[in-house]
């Protein structure tokens, strides 16, 4: 199972630090969020040489868990969002699109090149049918965000709550692909995956169907990570060992 | 009161709790046990709340860790496991926390769960981005304080 996290300087841990706390808690991997917290972001040049680890590979060999590098893209609007997305998407295993309005959550499950719409409900971003079917047409991932579940009080989480359940009733219906995470900015906002199915099973979730949420993050990246390497050529043609490098 | 007979006792289950905080935090044992409380009130209902129990016998946290042991009602320990992950900070200062078993007595709880000291932490200067910063050590883990506040940091990313 997978969680996708915020790092440093985004969040407030580094990702040497989430994956240290998610192999603890039992996960298999983690999916960085965070564009400049991995090598392959840019995030090398930032910090100067005494900079947190950024090398993904050498982080899951320290700490045993796998590291995902991915890309949030948190765009004003659709024409923004796409120029993102082709920038970014051939540089990261998982490209999310921050949703959270009508038409970003529009544009994010009608391009096939997004493989998460990321906390569809946080503005005032509604979800509909129409946006389901094309999620299921494209292979956009719905998340499920417990993270105001497990972090918010009062008449925020009642809301929360509620767009979680609309969400739900939706994507089953339509059978849309869908994530689960509780989108942790630090290591104290990780839970263990026992915990988040508990607290989701109160918030009427099926557990399986939430471990299906979590596993689902690891199998986009190795679906996307097969992609990008260099010995794909389109779905079902590979290089095979009788062709030479020109 | 005399005791009840034994096939009316209530039955219960114990949680070995592990908490976790950044250095700086003061999380209290009545902090803790009402933030607990109002967890389970607030996600399980004052019905479901007072089924689950969610009495807490023993707790200790200092510098950065802590743990604890929490009785629950027999056959509501998922309904207990999902009143404290909710729980995300206390009186203030944020928590990370995790089950790390479950047991049917005190002892088996302790003796299986509980670390009996917890890893001792240290202050130490180290280089982080660009400066010179001080962090609290704690095993493989570094809490290195920034303008900011605390930024969480693994041996990794010092060395």
């Amino acid at each position: 199972m997978y969680e996708a996290v915020h790092a440093y300087p985004d969040g407030d841990a580094t990702v040497a630090r989430q994956a240290m706390t998610a192999a603890r808690y039992g996960y298999d991997g983690i999916v960085v969020r965070t564009r400049a917290a991995l090598e392959s972001g840019g995030g090398d040049e930032t910090g100067g040489e005494n900079a947190p680890a950024t090398d993904p590979a050498a982080i899951a060999d320290e700490h045993g868990v796998d590291v995902v590098d991915a890309v949030e893209i948190d765009a004003d609007g659709p024409t923004a969002a796409s120029g993102a997305v082709g920038n970014r998407r051939a540089d990261h295993a998982v490209v999310c699109v921050v949703g959270g309005d009508d038409r970003l959550n529009r544009y994010a499950v009608e391009e096939p090149r997004v493989d998460v719409l990321a906390r569809p409900n946080a503005g005032g971003g509604g979800f509909n049918h129409v946006l389901a079917r094309a999620a299921r047409d494209n292979e956009v991932h719905v998340e499920f965000d417990l993270g105001p579940v497990l972090r918010e009080t009062g008449g925020d989480r009642v809301r929360a709550l509620a767009d979680l359940r609309k969400l739900r009733e939706i994507v089953t219906y339509y059978d849309a692909p869908h994530v689960v995470s509780a989108n942790a900015s630090s290591h104290l906002e990780l839970r263990a995956p026992r915990e988040l199915v508990a607290v989701a099973a109160e918030a009427g979730f099926d557990g399986e169907w939430i471990r299906e949420g979590l596993r689902a993050w690891g199998s986009i990246a190795a679906r996307n990570r097969e992609r990008l390497s260099g010995d794909f050529i389109e779905p079902g043609v590979r290089r095979g060992r009788y062709e030479t490098q020109r | 009161m005399k005791h009840l007979p034994k096939h009316l006792r209530p039955r219960w289950r114990y949680l070995a709790v592990g908490i976790e905080t950044w250095p700086d935090a003061e999380v209290g044992r009545r902090a803790f046990q009402r933030a607990l409380w109002y967890g389970a009130g607030n996600l399980l209902g004052d019905a479901g709340s007072a089924d689950a129990g969610l009495k807490l016998l023993s707790f200790s946290c200092s510098g950065g860790s802590g743990e604890a042991v929490v009785r629950v009602r027999r056959g509501h320990v998922e309904e207990a496991r999902a009143a404290v992950a909710c729980v995300s900070e206390v009186g203030g200062d944020p928590v990370g926390i995790r089950v790390r078993g479950i047991s049917g007595t005190v002892r088996a709880c302790e003796e299986r769960y509980m670390r009996r000291a917890a890893a001792s932490s240290t202050q130490r200067d180290v280089a982080f981005g660009d400066a010179e910063r001080s962090a609290v050590v704690c095993g493989d883990a570094y809490d290195v304080r920034t303008e900011s506040g605390y930024v969480g940091a693994a041996a990794f990313d010092i060395e």
